[in-house]
């Protein structure tokens, strides 16, 4: 790679004693506000855009604290601190939070198809807006697929326990007959044999992991329309989303002259996405800009 | 550095938190960019949005604009117009050119306006497509024109210096300063051979890195023109990727089919690339293998998920998707390999199953069992009379027929054959391939050439792909250091090998795309190709067979201006005594 800002300047510095047309009187900085007002709407759009991003982040990191919440159940580490919550109250939070992205998914597409509808399909703030919707549904559908992960191993990791549990006392279950035992929910299946320490400490193991195993199914169950939905969104946008040629090539060709004017944004009534979308506070900082 | 980190740390480097930018694009630099990164890759870098920078674009003036474009006057005039007038079109510009910027540009640049708000400036020596692990493309379909063409080419000089300098950018990249070979004959071959060596001396100078290690010392890279080689670009594969590619529309590496999902009934566009581990897979395998192995790993992962399907097929798999959502990426990923190998056998049990052993037979000169073939028209005639063959098969028939006969045919034979195949429209094809240096009509043009000698081959293969692509046995013959220096000369005498150096016992290589591992950049000697006029798949498919064999000690590579399908390529060859469209 060659740096050749260097060279630039030098170039830039030689033609400034040439007389040019290029050069007016023009400072950058007046350059850079000459132009066409920014886009309120753009400014929004990024936030939001964030915003969510964030709460997928924060979703990964519930992820992270129910593998340690797993790992503590199925380790009987001795009992959390008050502050650590446990595997059932990480799930219901994940499962709402991830609804919640969800709608703000669902109202960021809104979003963009009325922008599309007001100002035609290559306007930039419209097809930035499509950009990142686009990779937060990808995203959102990775970090759900991150928690099925997550409990899929944790519930492997209980079956496998229950398995040594079961050699422990003596009892060799197959696949089969595990799979079956732990979907029957039938937790009192040795307690005729129970006899002795080893045996009844066994016993213990398998019932705790056995419920380990109903709760985190509930969990999964529960989630299941939000995955559905998940799943809906992103077959919605097509296979080759991420195919940056495809993004590119599919702008339409600006035919006529388009000069964004701010008194457009004025003409949006009560009723439109944006106001619902940027409430109060959007506007405040759109003076800024 | 493999293309994927280059492109994304360009993209990096400028990043900054809390700000979005614009990523601006020409054709060639898109193709690059799309063929190492995705979408979700550049954003997580900081971009919002890629323009096309040959389309008009309305200002997104709050935001700073990185451009990554070729060093080329549309381009460069592009970008000094985005700051020309009163307002500028973006607050700021960082550039990255994909190779040298040349001086008279560089200046223009330097005066106008937009170097006021220039914050950087670099030129990043990536000028090809990374198009797989083992394969690359320099992304000009017209190449076989510009070298080819019945015409004289008068910017044929200025196209083999860009070309050159193109795959100087890829040895660079590699970190590779191979021994340059070329196949004697073609006068093209011995130009590109030496600027290449130029450029790649010049490349050197300012990267000394280029070729360190012992084992570097071995690379090679071999300029071979297509015609050397015309039977695998017009041969019907079975292997995964050449026969879809040749039976089935796919544009783009885009896929598209009918399907059932969660939703109601609609296309599903599928990108075949890398980032499908399933396709990787699965590309090179014969189609006969191929629905078996993805039955095979479709019942594996049901029974690993616990849902339950007698006969995991293409109906059941929309039930499971709905039931476990959560398996979308896998379930479509099957479904998507399904619906490909079934389209496959469709388009191929139509009539192309006998029309496969006729190539076969005619392209090895000999039966599955081995017998010599006594008469070649017997068995063309009829598929030339058949009215439902269609007039490229035919086409591909009647060549492979003339190759048979080794020495071309008569004018009258190849004037019956047309009329009996009624491709009178589209005969230019076969007389065109005589600009590429083929013996097509007896005691005419290229009378003395003949196709090589092939090596032996003992492994066991399906009787209607005995045929392997000549460049195979020139990567082994490479490999093995018996490739023949008459014929395949230095351009600089190389180093000589030394034969008691211990043999690399397992070399690594840098991979183009995302690492899913990582790499550890080993040294290990590499074998790159570069054919004049365009690649077939099969050929793609022999660096990987043939590396495979090496048990990893050499990487293969292959490329060429662009990828090949049968059609392609007798698409190309019909123009080649036409006039060029001025809009290319």
């Amino acid at each position: 790679m060659r740096d050749r800002l260097r060279h630039l300047h030098q170039v830039q510095s030689d033609s400034e004693g040439l007389s040019s047309v290029e050069h007016d009187h023009l400072s950058v900085h007046e350059a850079a506000t000459a132009s066409s007002p920014p886009d309120p709407y753009l400014y929004g759009v990024l936030q939001e855009a964030q915003q969510i991003r964030l709460e997928i982040q924060q979703i990964q990191n519930e992820i992270s604290e129910l593998k340690d919440a797993n790992y503590q159940a199925l380790n009987k580490i001795s009992h959390p601190a008050e502050t650590e919550r446990d595997s059932n109250a990480i799930g219901v939070a994940i499962k709402h939070r991830g609804e919640a992205v969800l709608q703000r998914l669902h109202m960021m597409s809104a979003l963009r198809a009325e922008l599309e509808a007001r100002r035609g399909s290559s306007d930039p703030t419209e097809r930035i807006a499509q950009t990142q919707y686009q990779c937060l549904s990808n995203a959102l559908r990775e970090v759900m697929i991150s928690y099925n992960d997550t409990e899929m191993s944790h519930r492997e990791a209980c079956k496998q326990q229950i398995q040594r549990q079961m050699e422990v006392v003596g009892r060799e279950v197959g696949e089969e007959d595990l799979e079956e035992m732990m979907e029957s929910g039938e937790l009192n299946v040795f307690s005729t044999q129970v006899e002795g320490k080893t045996a009844r400490s066994a016993f213990l193991q398998t019932e705790s992991r056995q419920k380990e195993v109903l709760e985190l199914e509930k969990r999964i169950e529960g989630i299941q329309e939000l995955f559905l939905d998940v799943a809906v969104l992103t077959e919605e946008q097509g296979g080759a989303v991420e195919n940056i040629q495809k993004s590119v090539q599919n702008t339409e060709v600006i035919i006529q002259d388009a000069v964004v004017q701010l008194d457009r944004a004025t003409t949006f009534d009560k009723s439109n996405p944006f106001k619902k979308l940027f409430c109060c506070c959007s506007f405040d900082h759109c003076k800024i800009l | 550095v493999a293309p994927f980190e280059i492109l994304n740390g360009v993209i990096k480097s400028v990043k900054k938190d809390g700000e979005w930018k614009v990523l601006i694009v020409d054709h060639m630099s898109m193709r690059i960019l799309s063929s190492c990164c995705k979408m979700s890759d550049i954003l997580a870098e900081g971009v919002t949005i890629v323009e096309d920078i040959n389309k008009r674009r309305e200002p997104i003036s709050s935001l700073e604009a990185i451009y990554l474009i070729s060093p080329v006057e549309k381009s460069v005039h592009a970008l000094i117009n985005d700051f020309k007038d009163a307002a500028f079109t973006y607050k700021a510009a960082h550039i990255f050119f994909t190779d040298t910027c040349p001086d008279g540009l560089f200046t223009e640049i330097g005066r106008a306006r937009v170097a006021k708000v220039i914050k950087t400036l670099k030129e990043i020596n990536v000028a090809f497509l990374p198009y797989e692990a083992q394969v690359f493309s320099l992304d000009d379909p017209n190449s076989l024109y510009s070298f080819y063409s019945s015409k004289p080419n008068k910017d044929k000089d200025k196209m083999i210096e860009n070309l050159a300098e193109q795959i100087a950018t890829l040895c660079d990249t590699l970190k590779e300063y191979p021994a340059i070979r070329y196949r004697k004959g073609p006068e093209d071959n011995a130009r590109l051979a030496d600027e290449v060596y130029q450029r790649l001396t010049a490349h050197k100078a300012d990267n000394p890195s280029m070729g360190e290690g012992a084992d570097k010392a071995r690379s090679q890279l071999l300029i071979v023109d297509r015609g050397f080689d015309p039977i695998s670009p017009i041969l019907h594969e079975l292997t995964f990727q050449a026969m879809a590619y040749d039976l089935l529309d796919i544009k783009q590496d885009i896929y598209t089919y009918q399907t059932t999902g969660i939703g109601n009934s609609n296309d599903r566009e599928v990108l075949l690339d890398e980032d499908d581990e399933l396709w990787v897979q699965l590309r090179h395998m014969h189609i006969a293998d191929v629905t078996k192995k993805v039955t095979e790993l479709l019942r594996t992962f049901c029974e690993s998920k616990r849902m339950c399907t007698d006969n995991a097929n293409l109906k059941d798999l929309s039930q499971m998707l709905k039931k476990m959502p959560q398996y979308q990426k896998e379930l479509s990923m099957y479904s998507t390999h399904l619906h490909l190998a079934e389209a496959c056998m469709k388009t191929f049990k139509g009539s192309l199953d006998k029309l496969c052993e006729v190539e076969q037979d005619l392209a090895m000169g000999a039966n599955a069992e081995g017998e010599p073939l006594k008469d070649a028209m017997k068995s063309i005639v009829p598929v030339l009379l058949n009215n439902e063959i269609g007039a490229y098969e035919k086409i591909r028939i009647i060549l492979l027929y003339i190759f048979h006969k080794k020495r071309g045919i008569g004018e009258e034979n190849l004037a019956k054959l047309i009329q009996h195949a009624n491709i009178q429209a589209d005969s230019n094809i076969i007389t065109n391939l005589q600009n590429l240096g083929c013996n097509i009509i007896a005691g005419g043009r290229n009378a003395e050439q003949t196709l090589p000698e092939r090596r032996e081959r003992t492994e066991s293969t399906y009787q209607l792909s005995r045929w392997a692509p000549i460049i195979k046995d020139v990567m082994e013959n490479a490999i093995e250091d018996k490739l023949d220096r008459k014929q395949w000369p230095f351009i600089c005498d190389p180093a000589p090998i030394n034969t008691t150096q211990t043999a690399v016992s397992s070399a690594r290589f840098g991979h183009w795309h995302k690492n899913k591992s990582p790499t550890e950049y080993r040294s290990g000697p590499r074998l790159i190709i570069f054919v004049i006029g365009g690649v077939s798949q099969s050929e793609m498919r022999s660096a990987y067979e043939v590396t495979r064999a090496t048990d990893g000690k050499w990487e293969v590579l292959i490329g060429s201006s662009h990828i090949l399908t049968p059609t392609s390529f007798l698409n190309d060859l019909k123009s080649l005594d036409q006039v060029p469209n001025p809009d290319c």
